[in-house]
């Protein structure tokens, strides 16, 4: 059980910065998932907890304790890596008991807690054998299993699930969900997958350029991002969006482009002039086979099984996708022309700089 | 700078400092034997070389801390000396001559040998062994075999029909050519080894991708192995020739310098000159010319290979 | 004609076999003869024409060199004087323990390189100095440095010189092995609560033995065949057994091949058995990161 807090924690290599002044808490028990894209400065602050790394400016705290004099051995957290990391000499019984040896914990307790553990992650079956003879997703419950023994008072996943197919991920995805609510201790976990990190968050922490983007829960970040960055970064298909500018006509606002024009909801009037970018994610986009505001010609319709996704050109540099429930190829056909519809309530305007408006 | 200062007086990069502190001590005492042995053994032999070079002395003018200072004297008749001109001359051309010798087969034999085909391990075990064999063995074999009455004259005669007694090792036009086919037997493996260890690290997806663009197996060879293996090259040419440079096994135990001078390499000058005509200083300022050539040459050779290792660190990122 | 694909194999494969059959004759020719010879009486070491296969084999060779025995043969030479297993003795020791030091620190070395840069990759090549300068330029003065130190013609004396002209080889092939292993299965173990020296006992150097083996042997071809430092600074007392191989060519009594070629194949057996054993690491010791895996 832990609380960690980083007070103006900053992080240099020579001269380029990988964490500029972070400043973050960590509830006792939360479920924290740092994201962002590669080289956002998520992993360094992840190995700064662990102690891999010294921040340069500022002060880990631990449960009110400045930590960042301590060995990553005496901090009391777990890890689990990327590459896994198994000890590939030693069988998997030896690679779970590593962390009870360490501790000088007597044998005949060791023995308990290895099978204990083992059965947590049914891997019971692979105590005997080497890390060479595994797959993935077993030698991941390993590494699971490993950090678990020794009872550590926050966990660190770094993109643990990265190297595994999708199939795989998804089921040790649901592992580290149950695993987190049976324990309740602290977890910060390290990604690049905004699936992993919506499903399995109390709450994200979007990293970019080594800064917090934007900190919420996944359905505050989904709903309501705060920036471009964030909007983008969020959703799959991720949210449509189109580069154009505010012009006003008949004292009304509306947005155009070189291939459509929109009224823009009343509630943004008073904030907005020049270039901006408009968002809407495809779900929320309305088809209609008679009027709507925007005409346009279907380019391209992919069934998904459960949902349909047509692509549009709709003005913008990738193509505009909307998602339609059920599958409708039967409806909709390529090159047929259709009116879409953006609800009031679920545009998003950007300006230049990618803030929220 | 302000951040940085900021930094500096941060309580919480004491811990990094201790660290660096340990890590700079673990790293002197890792070196120190090094730096220790290097002090006492080599250290006090360059100053004694370099007094020798300065100070004439023979073993037969007593006491060697009386010698007289003669300046540049030995330097000059040193570096006057026609004799070790031709040393040189000798070294480099048996040093090329075997290099290039090495590589040629080495590379031709690794280029059969890469892929995996049927008896591979069984030649591969074959061709490796004359490195495995002590030079100087390599040496009293190539006597044994090359002599008058030796089996290469004796398989020359039977294929010719009639008595060839060729005199692989008097003969003063042979003698030097001779030495560096041993060298050449002696080290091809080690070309061979490291060329077919940079063939097999290659990768296969350029080549096969260059295929399917319709470039036909020289092609191929030319414009993506070829280059791509440039830096094992320029390894396996630049070790074996800095090695050639200091043969003597062979050379000594076989010629001595002889017949007449021909096989007198720089290492078979300096010994007989120090310890055949005990002119201990011209020795020392032979050696410190030679020295100094040496180490130009191995300075040139460090910047090639390092200029040639930062690109593959690029590379393969 | 257009060769088609099979055929064209078929060229190749014969060109490739004819090819490696004429260098395996080169090679193997002249161990052929030495082995040959050592089985050889005294008459047939000179024959006209040449014997190359002996009707009359005989142990004597290896009896006289490594025996001292007279009985098992009849000749003109006088019983050999030389002392091998004396030599072999040296031999031994001068290169078990040169090679176990060059190891070591070779080793601990490298894994500062690689953990911790505490050399930079400029001083690693210019590590390489240590080897690539002939060592005979520096023999005559430090064979008089030696002899005031009273290390000349000593075991130690020798010890010194190949410990420091390995050295180069050693850290730069175990760096390769140790460059191998991930640091993050270092910190795993560190995380689950290991100590430095823990972590290189139980997790470092299990995964890096077969790669110090190999150094070890690679190392030891090195100083076990070592020539010019051997005879200039070690002559008389400690000599090892390349030097006393060479000695039976000065001898008075003429050459004495069958002996020679006894006392070589005795020499050169161990180093073809510890070259085989680590053939696959071999090129590794001499690619100082050039060749990529």
């Amino acid at each position: 059980m832990a609380h960690i807090e980083f007070k103006n924690l900053r992080k240099e290599y020579g001269s380029t910065v990988a964490v500029k002044e972070l400043n973050l808490e960590i509830d006792d028990g939360e479920f924290l998932v740092l994201v962002g894209p590669s080289g956002c400065g998520k992993t360094t602050t992840l190995r700064m907890i662990a102690g891999f790394e010294d921040p340069t400016i500022g002060e880990i705290l631990m449960d009110g304790r400045v930590i960042n004099e301590l060995e990553p051995r005496d901090r009391n957290i777990g890890m689990v890596f990327q590459s896994h990391a198994l000890f590939p000499h030693k069988t998997i019984y030896d690679n779970i008991e590593f962390g009870l040896r360490m501790k000088k914990i007597p044998a005949e307790e060791r023995r308990i807690i290895v099978k204990e553990v083992a059965e947590m992650v049914h891997i019971t079956p692979l105590l005997n054998k080497r890390p060479g003879q595994l797959s993935g997703g077993e030698s991941q419950r390993v590494a699971l299993a490993r950090t678990l023994v020794t009872k550590p008072s926050t966990f660190l996943l770094d993109e643990p699930l990265s190297s595994l197919d999708a199939k795989l991920r998804r089921e040790l995805r649901a592992e580290v969900d149950r695993l987190h609510t049976r324990l309740r201790t602290t977890f910060v976990y390290v990604t690049h997958d905004q699936e992993e990190a919506m499903t399995l968050a109390d709450r994200i922490v979007v990293m970019n350029n080594g800064e917090i983007e934007q900190q919420g829960t996944p359905m505050d970040i989904y709903s309501n991002p705060k920036s471009y960055f964030v909007a983008d970064f969020f959703g799959s298909p991720s949210m449509n969006l189109i580069n154009g500018e505010i012009v006003e006509e008949n004292n009304k606002l509306a947005f155009k482009n070189n291939q459509l024009k929109v009224q823009i909801p009343d509630h943004f009037s008073d904030k907005v002039s020049g270039k901006v970018t408009l968002g809407i994610r495809p779900e929320h986009v309305k088809i209609k086979t008679d009027g709507g505001e925007i005409q346009d010609v279907i380019d391209l319709v992919e069934p998904m099984g459960k949902d349909t996704l047509l692509y549009f050109k709709a003005g913008a540099e990738r193509p505009f996708i909307v998602i339609i429930e059920g599958l409708v190829t039967n409806d909709f056909k390529s090159g047929q022309s259709v009116g879409l519809d953006f609800p009031d309530d679920k545009v998003f305007l950007f300006n230049e700089h990618g803030q929220r408006l | 700078m302000g951040s940085n200062n900021l930094a500096g007086t941060s309580v919480n990069s004491t811990r990094e400092m201790t660290r660096a502190r340990a890590i700079k001590r673990f790293k002197w005492i890792t070196i120190s034997p090094i730096v220790v042995i290097f002090l006492v053994v080599l250290m006090p032999a360059l100053i004694l070389q370099l007094y020798f070079s300065f100070f004439g002395w023979t073993v037969y003018l007593g006491s060697w801390w009386d010698a007289e200072f003669v300046g540049f004297e030995i330097f000059e008749e040193v570096l006057t000396d026609e004799r070790l001109g031709w040393a040189v001359i000798r070294s480099l051309y048996f040093s090329f001559g075997s290099t290039v010798g090495c590589f040629l087969v080495g590379f031709g034999l690794a280029l059969l040998m890469y892929r995996p085909f049927k008896g591979n391990a069984f030649y591969y075990i074959m061709f490796i062994i004359p490195m495995l064999t002590v030079p100087i063995v390599v040496a009293y074999t190539g006597e044994m075999l090359l002599y008058q009455n030796g089996p290469i004259n004796g398989i020359l005669s039977s294929l010719l029909g009639h008595d060839i007694k060729v005199s692989w090792l008097a003969d003063a036009d042979i003698a030097l050519t001779t030495v560096m086919i041993m060298e050449i037997w002696n080290w091809t493996p080690f070309s061979f080894i490291i060329m077919i260890a940079g063939l097999a690290s290659l990768p296969k997806e350029p080549q096969e991708a260059a295929q399917i663009l319709g470039a036909g197996k020289f092609r191929v060879f030319f414009e993506i192995q070829l280059p791509l293996l440039r830096p094992v090259i320029l390894l396996a040419l630049i070790l074996r020739f800095l090695e050639a440079m200091a043969e003597y096994p062979k050379i000594w135990s076989l010629f001595q310098g002889g017949p007449g001078s021909v096989t007198e390499t720089i290492p078979v000058l300096i010994y007989l000159t120090t310890w055949n005509y005990f002119e201990i200083s011209k020795g020392a300022a032979q050696s410190y010319v030679v020295m100094i050539l040496m180490i130009l040459i191995v300075l040139g050779a460090i910047w090639v290979l390092r200029r040639e290792k930062t690109n593959l660190d690029q590379m393969y990122k | 004609m257009r060769l088609n694909k099979r055929n064209k194999k078929y060229i190749f494969e014969g060109f490739r076999y004819s090819t490696l059959t004429i260098w395996l004759v080169i090679v193997g020719f002249p161990l052929f003869w030495i082995v040959g010879t050592s089985f050889k009486p005294d008459a047939e070491w000179f024959a006209w024409p040449p014997v190359y296969w002996s009707e009359t084999p005989t142990l004597s060779n290896y009896a006289n060199v490594w025996m001292g025995k007279e009985e098992l043969t009849v000749t003109q030479y006088a019983q050999s004087m030389q002392k091998p297993w004396k030599a072999l003795g040296n031999s031994t020791l001068v290169a078990l323990v040169s090679t176990s030091l060059s190891v070591f620190f070779g080793a601990i070395l490298a894994y500062g390189v690689s953990r911790y840069q505490v050399l930079t990759e400029a001083r690693m090549f210019q590590l390489l100095m240590l080897r690539m300068v002939p060592p005979i330029v520096i023999v005559a003065p430090l064979s008089l440095h030696y002899s005031t130190l009273g290390l000349l013609d000593t075991h130690l004396g020798l010890i010194l010189v190949y410990f420091l002209t390995t050295l180069p080889y050693a850290v730069w092939m175990t760096k390769s092995f140790i460059d191998e292993i991930p640091m993050e299965i270092e910190q795993a173990a560190e995380i689950l609560g290991a100590s430095k020296w823990r972590t290189i006992w139980e997790v470092v150097l299990p995964l890096a033995r077969s790669g110090l083996v190999a150094t070890f042997l690679f190392i030891l071809i090195l100083t076990w065949s070592e020539y010019l430092l051997a005879l200039l600074l070690s002559k008389t007392e400690v000599v090892t057994l390349p030097v006393e191989l060479s000695k039976y060519e000065g001898s008075t009594e003429g050459r004495v091949y069958g002996r020679q070629a006894a006392l070589a194949v005795g020499i050169t057996i161990p180093l073809i058995i510890i070259g085989i054993f680590i053939r696959k690491h071999l090129a590794r010791g001499f690619s100082f990161g050039m060749v990529r895996r």
